[in-house]
């Protein structure tokens, strides 16, 4: 049906949501059941935020998956946001504190846990700014992290080799880390 | 140097150092680091610090990040808005957060459905506006919107509690059936007609919105709900809820187009796909061979990326769906209908003439009537059965009908073969004794020869075609 070449932003759309999936399912990975509803809602939202940016924008498949590893960060964070400010009784009065029981009882898993559990929003505020130092690596993380890729999907979209990736990969989670346990101390 | 510039430099250096470092074995690094780094012991300590957070690093970053639920606000079972109560939470998406709810007035249960809160009161106007035009909506397949209700600022639709499965649970054990999907697909189209005629176009249709009941048949959810909660959009982004669903979302609705009737004629098509096949079409919406029937043709038509291309109505689309069943027209389901009487009745016979053949046994005596006879039940029993069982697949509409007529057919064959020779011989021999019988065994025998060879294979062509 629709090639490589159509790249009318009607016909990219399915391809845009085939990719999308692709991604969601690497989010789903070793999960309890709850988590596939929330990936497929993220999918959701990530899609339509793709297609209100003008599709046509789209250069090529590495483009886009960069565009789209940006988009989940960018919902993830938000979603993160809401939560704090949520608990911290900013919204109304209704709004039941005990979210995590709640959602738990509705089936709609957990927002994940164990010692290692990544606090999102420090993750960004420490993402952004090693952008500011070095934007290659925070897009790499972008990638890898947010848009679940392997190392050589990854290298194939910086067009570097895998080896590289590897390397870069550990700098910058070595990097992150020391920046989010230096702002929590 | 500036200072970003500065800072850039010594980030390749920091860089350079880390990277040989992770090449040594763990317990020389801090030796090699300290030797490369030389006299400039920030940089050891930036690179040490670095190697440190690594080797400590665990599972840091290595598994997928949790995905943070969107939430609006959640309501616990028993809370009490005006005269409802909520029992329990119905699902998510497609603009806001569906309860269930006892409304204590009527005392029956509905639907509470919450598409938005704080809205300024321009915005309520509209969605007002919104809600009552989805109240006008009255269709057998389409839930009823009952009542618009506000509660501090949060405006709820109150619609009606459809028990039933969803399509989507009904789609997780594969695809429905030919008949039954058309069947849904025509009730569905003239949902979509009469929502049309009151002006409410769905924008959200899909498997989850599709309820499935015994006994009401199919019934549509959230008509019109989610324009309202487009246009509540400011509070529900902010909070993270879902708008819209993009796998069923025609590409100008995507693309912030305008949004008309064949926006949902598409998602209809993309639903009837699923139906037919079991899973979305994704990009590649290519052919799928489901077999006669044009419904697959009528689902491409609808899911053409063109709005214009589509079936311009609701109308159009059931006028369509007319033609759409199996190719079993009234001649063909005529004929088929006298098929599975010359099976059942042809089993009859056969059963019947068991009788006189029983009797002939007797007349004949000796091995070899006793023998005729148990060739003869043999037949009967191999032809009955089989043709009994292929009456069955028949009535019961299974699709492994034809894969059973002609698995049986050559058995079918050969015992009606083996009945007539039976039968024949039989005759023949109580010829030769002048009983009365061979007449009629005799002509049971020519009768199920002619039968067999000549009227079945007519039967079975009228009914089936050719290579049916």
């Amino acid at each position: 049906m629709s090639s490589e070449n159509d790249l009318r932003p009607e016909s990219l759309m399915p391809l845009v949501y085939d990719e999308l999936r692709r991604i969601a399912a690497r989010y789903v990975s070793r999960e309890r059941k709850g988590r596939t509803l929330q990936a497929t809602a993220l999918v959701n939202e990530a899609f339509i935020r793709l297609a209100a940016e003008r599709p046509r924008e789209f250069q090529n498949r590495a483009h886009f998956l960069a565009i789209a590893a940006l988009s989940m960060r960018q919902i993830l964070v938000q979603r993160a946001r809401a939560r704090e400010a949520a608990k911290r009784g900013g919204e109304r009065e209704r709004m039941t504190l005990d979210d995590d029981a709640a959602v738990a009882a509705s089936g709609f898993g957990h927002t994940g846990g164990g010692p290692d559990a990544v606090d999102l929003l420090a993750l960004d505020t420490a993402l952004s700014q090693l952008a500011a130092l070095d934007p290659e690596l925070a897009r790499l993380v972008e990638l890898r992290y947010f848009g679940g890729m392997t190392i050589e999907e990854t290298a194939e979209v910086m067009k570097t080799s895998p080896a590289t990736v590897k390397r870069q990969w550990a700098l910058a989670r070595a990097w992150l880390r020391r920046a989010i346990a230096g702002d929590a101390t | 140097m500036t200072n970003s510039e500065e800072r850039s430099v010594r980030w390749v250096r920091v860089k350079a150092l880390f990277e040989q470092a992770l090449e040594r074995p763990s317990r020389e690094r801090l030796q090699w680091l300290s030797a490369a780094a030389g006299p400039d012991t920030a940089l050891f300590r930036e690179v040490d610090s670095l190697l440190a957070a690594h080797e400590s690093g665990g599972e840091f970053l290595r598994e997928p990040p949790a995905v943070p639920p969107a939430d609006i606000h959640i309501f616990p079972p028993g809370t009490r808005l005006g005269p409802y109560e909520i029992i329990d939470e119905l699902g998510r998406g497609g603009g806001g957060i569906v309860y269930l709810a006892r409304d204590h007035r009527l005392g029956r249960q509905v639907a509470l459905k919450l598409v938005a809160t704080g809205a300024n009161p321009e915005l309520r106007d509209r969605l007002r506006r919104e809600a009552r035009a989805a109240a006008t909506i009255s269709h057998p397949s389409i839930a009823t919107v009952h009542a618009r209700e506000e509660f501090d600022d949060q405006l709820f639709i109150v619609s009606e509690y459809v028990r039933g499965r969803t399509l989507r649970a009904e789609l997780a054990e594969g695809p429905l059936p030919y008949d039954r999907t058309v069947a849904i697909a025509r009730d569905m189209a003239k949902a979509l007609r009469a929502a049309h005629d009151a002006g409410v176009v769905h924008r959200d249709l899909k498997p989850e919105n599709i309820l499935l009941s015994d006994t009401d048949g199919v019934k549509i959810v959230d008509f019109g709900i989610a324009r309202m909660a487009d246009d509540a959009v400011t509070q529900l982004t902010r909070h993270g809820a879902l708008r819209g669903t993009p796998a069923y979302m025609a590409p100008e609705q995507l693309l912030g187009a305008v949004v008309d009737a064949r926006t949902d004629i598409y998602a209809f098509g993309i639903v009837v796909i699923e139906m037919l096949t079991g899973h979305h079409p994704g990009a590649a919406r290519a052919a799928v061979d489901v077999g006669p029937g044009k419904l697959m043709e009528v689902a491409h038509r609808a899911t053409q990326l063109e709005p214009g291309a589509r079936f311009q109505s609701a109308a159009l689309l059931i006028d369509a769906l007319e033609h759409v069943d199996r190719p079993a027209g009234p001649d063909r389901s005529r004929a088929q209908w006298w098929w599975e009487f010359h099976q059942v009745t042809t089993a009859a016979i056969y059963g019947l003439t068991l009788w006189p053949a029983w009797i002939a046994r007797q007349t004949i005596g000796s091995t070899a009537g006793r023998t005729l006879f148990i060739v003869v039940l043999a037949a009967v029993v191999v032809s009955a059965c089989l043709r009994l069982h292929m009456w069955f697949a028949s009535r019961s509409y299974t699709d492994e009908l034809t894969w059973v007529r002609h698995r049986s057919a050559p058995w079918i064959k050969g015992a009606d073969a083996v009945f007539s020779l039976g039968l024949a011989a039989g005759g023949l021999i109580l010829r030769a004794e002048h009983s009365s019988l061979d007449v009629l065994l005799l002509s049971i025998a020519l009768g199920a020869a002619v039968a067999s060879f000549f009227i079945e294979p007519a039967t079975s062509r009228a009914a089936f075609g050719k290579n049916g």
